[in-house]
């Protein structure tokens, strides 16, 4: 037995196929392990699904190495905190407390947009603090961008007074019509040029921070941009326990982000184990009840090989695909139902290719001999039928996989998948679902698709590599 | 005759199935109640101009709603409710969408269905040509060479595109034909508006199907060359094949005389069952290059819950496919001598 085994492995291992389909099959356990063990197991419902943990990031932007093709001009995502004043002095009756940010523009490009964020302001006299915002440009150009006044105490509310404790405060800055009245009065200050406010937000705001007007146009104006939040105020104990200024970049992380700011190397992480699951489980299933009715049929024969056969039969002429989105689509779509209606129409095919080989097996002088000896009919289908059909099992099981993750993911793909846990389907749906293709988003729609052929590759290689073991009739010609 | 019963038990058992699910899930009472309500909202205005008196024309909406839940069957659970609703579906009384009308304007799913059917069916059949001579060409060729560059190239390419999503292959598809090259249009069957002249009509609608039959033609032309080169492989082992080698006669007569002829049932059969991947295919292309066909309606119809309109495209999948299989039944006979139905 143990040198039909090394045959047999040697005759799969002489493939090329077979070597690449292992390697793969590496890959793919390997990442699935990283990412089970550094992921949390609700990551879908608690970071995928939840808009608020992605808001800092910039939308829809590329993959970071996209900017060493293109020669590095592009602009990165910078998220710039601090939590200690730089300067700090009484001035009167007030105290001013300088919070500064320093941003360097390096390349030819406008930011996408601007944020500041406030978390954690302290305050101890019954006048709210004002907080402003100024930015410095390399030109020593000063603008006035943002004021704010804190929410002033409760009447039962007693000092310190606690803001943007829990939930920070977020000013998405590109769209606060404040910016266009300070910025319309800094161009026609600095530049003598008349923008009306509501000109100054359709040029929109970044294009006047961040650049100078030349001949009508606002180019990038390179070089340090230092963002002061000013917190104006009564008493020397107020403070903010942190600042961030966010702008906005064209690229971001290994793999970029969808229109939710998403990192998509995320999702595509996850989407291993959860393929591999899919896989995995309804391969198994599928194999083991077809197997096992194929062998139980053919072996034992009469009114349940007939039942047995009319039922695979019928299961075996069904329009999959239809059936299976119009079940998934009654049951909703969770993963069970998804992995349930995959085994339900995937075991009749193995059940007449078993059976017929078993039906072969059956008269064999082997068998013979062991119904001669007593042995009980479990007996010789465990002992001697299994062991022969086992390798074409085996195969069938492999070749099963990868049809169960591409029809996870088409069936995602219709918008049907499991919401609670992301997979390579669901972040093509959502991409090809908000335009992805016609805006050219390659980085959102080329990944998720690579990865699924991947997968699947890996499994028929894999199986490719099994067919002459299984078959060895299509070694040769004559 | 024994494979057509089974077929048409096929087909009750598809009708079966759905017709459980709806009704036991109590979607069927929501569709009803849903066309009820349409057919209330309709009287209600008739009779709102004859009858003034508000009070009266509730009482006789009231009377009329209680005969059309009498009339739909609703005042009786969907198990005894059944039989009548897998009467009308057989008849192809399909009932009316709620959210999709055809082109036309109407709203009877019999129409629609009807409408879309034929651009279905131009998409496949048009794909199903081009496999059936690739696989005939490329797949006996890398038979007659196993081990050759052509047929470990046909091993490889089946693999690929066995595990290659069409619909995926479609986005990208679009990505680089439409989106940067842009040589052909992004989706839709004629541009807008559509050219008047019928020649120009042709081209234009030529020219919208290139992508789509091209997307197809690679996701699914592979398997298929595959299994051609399998059966005429192992057609070639059979023994009247040696027999006929040692008459002497000539390669190429032994291959198309002998092997083929042999391997044509089988090779047919991959094509026709085939059909039935074509068909989820259908769905999945079609929504992706928005082609007007019974796939994209399958998914508008899911996107806006529209029951009846799932179900009855449901039953109309597994009709098509099954006529297709009394086809491929029919044809049989006529390819291999050795079968004859007594």
């Amino acid at each position: 037995m143990s040198k039909y085994l090394r045959n047999t492995f040697s005759d799969f291992w002489a493939s090329k196929v077979s070597k690449i389909g292992v390697f793969f099959l590496f890959i793919v356990i390997t990442v699935s392990i990283y990412t089970l063990i550094t992921f949390p197991l609700d990551y879908g419902v608690r970071y995928w699904n939840n808009p608020k943990y992605w808001v800092d990031n910039p939308k829809a932007a590329m993959p970071q190495w996209v900017n060493s093709f293109l020669g590095g001009g592009l602009l990165d995502h910078q998220i710039i905190s601090t939590s200690v004043p730089q300067r700090s002095y009484p001035s009167g009756i007030y105290y001013m407390k300088f919070y500064e940010h320093v941003f360097d523009l390096k390349v030819d490009q406008f930011p996408t947009f601007l944020t500041l964020k406030l978390e954690k302001l302290v305050y101890y006299s019954s006048r709210t603090p004002t907080i402003k915002l100024f930015v410095t440009r390399p030109d020593n150009k000063t603008i006035e961008l943002y004021r704010l006044v804190a929410e002033a105490p409760l009447p039962d509310e007693h000092p310190p007074y606690v803001r943007y404790a829990e939930e920070p405060k977020r000013i998405l800055l590109s769209g606060e019509t404040q910016l266009s009245y300070f910025l319309s009065e800094f161009l026609l200050k600095e530049y003598h040029v008349t923008f009306e406010p509501s000109e100054v937000t359709k040029i929109g705001y970044e294009k006047v921070i961040f650049g100078e007007l030349y001949e009508d146009n606002f180019r990038p104006l390179k070089g340090k941009y230092i963002f002061t939040v000013l917190l104006h105020t009564l008493d020397s104990r107020d403070q903010i326990g942190k600042t961030t200024i966010i702008i906005g970049g064209q690229i971001y992380g290994f793999m970029g982000t969808d229109i939710l700011g998403r990192d998509l190397s995320q999702g595509l992480l996850f989407g291993f184990p959860v393929a591999l699951l899919i896989g995995f489980i309804t391969s198994v299933l599928t194999t083991v009840i077809g197997a096992s009715l194929g062998i139980i049929g053919g072996y034992i024969g009469g009114r349940l090989d007939d039942a047995i056969q009319r039922i695979s039969d019928i299961m075996n002429n069904l329009p999959q695909l239809p059936l299976l989105i119009f079940l998934t689509f009654i049951f909703g779509g969770k993963l069970w139902v998804i992995v349930t209606v995959l085994v339900a129409f995937g075991w009749s095919t193995l059940v007449i290719v078993v059976r017929s080989m078993i039906l072969q097996i059956k008269s064999s002088s082997l068998i013979e001999a062991a119904i001669s000896l007593g042995a009980s009919k479990w007996r010789i289908m465990a002992k001697h039928i299994f062991p022969q059909v086992a390798p074409y099992i085996l195969s069938q099981m492999i070749f099963y996989t990868p049809s169960a993750i591409l029809s996870e993911a088409a069936l995602s793909f219709l918008g049907l998948g499991d919401p609670s846990i992301p997979t390579w389907g669901q972040i093509l749906e959502y991409g090809f679902r908000n335009g992805a293709v016609f805006l050219g988003y390659w980085w959102w729609i080329l990944p998720p698709g690579l990865l699924i052929v991947f997968s699947a590759v890996t499994f028929v290689f894999i199986a490719l590599g099994l067919e002459p073991v299984v078959n060895p009739k299509l070694k040769r010609w004559r | 005759m024994f494979k057509g019963i089974s077929l048409l038990l096929v087909l009750f058992s598809v009708l079966f199935l759905t017709v459980i699910v709806i009704g036991a899930t109590g979607i069927s009472d929501k569709i009803l109640n849903g066309i009820i309500q349409d057919r209330l909202r309709a009287i209600r205005q008739q009779l709102s101009r004859e009858i003034q008196n508000p009070e009266d024309l509730e009482r006789a909406l009231e009377r009329i709603k209680e005969d059309l839940i009498r009339s739909y069957g609703l005042d009786k659970p969907w198990y005894i409710r059944m039989p009548d609703m897998i009467w009308r579906i057989l008849m192809l009384d399909l009932g009316n969408s709620r959210t999709v009308r055809s082109f036309s304007g109407s709203n009877k799913i019999s129409d629609i269905i009807l409408e879309r059917m034929p651009n279905t069916i131009l998409l496949m059949v048009t794909v199903l040509i081009i496999n059936f001579i690739l696989s005939l060409v490329v797949g006996v060729k890398a038979a007659t060479k196993p081990g050759s560059i052509l047929d470990r190239f046909v091993s490889v390419y089946s693999a690929v595109s066995y595990a290659l999503p069409s619909w995926w292959l479609g986005i990208l598809m679009i990505l680089v034909f439409a989106f940067y090259i842009k040589i052909f249009p992004f989706g839709g069957m004629y541009s807008t508006p559509p050219p008047t002249d019928p020649f120009m009509r042709s081209i234009d609608l030529i020219w919208h199907l290139c992508l789509p039959v091209l997307t197809l033609t690679i996701a699914t032309s592979g398997s298929w060359i595959y299994i051609t080169r399998s059966i005429v492989i192992t057609t070639a082992q059979e023994d009247f094949v040696t027999t006929a080698r040692a008459k002497g006669l000539p390669e190429r007569l032994v291959l198309w005389r002998y092997i083929i002829r042999v391997a044509a049932p089988p090779i047919l059969t991959n094509l026709i069952l085939g059909l039935a991947f074509y068909l989820g295919g259908a769905i999945l292309t079609e929504t992706v290059f928005t082609w007007p066909g019974m796939g994209l309606l399958y998914f508008e119809a899911i996107m806006s819950v529209d029951e009846a309109l799932i179900l009855a495209l449901t039953y109309i999948f597994t009709l098509i496919y099954i006529i297709a299989r009394f086809i491929l039944e029919i044809l049989y006979v006529l390819v291999d001598p050795r079968v004859r139905y007594a």
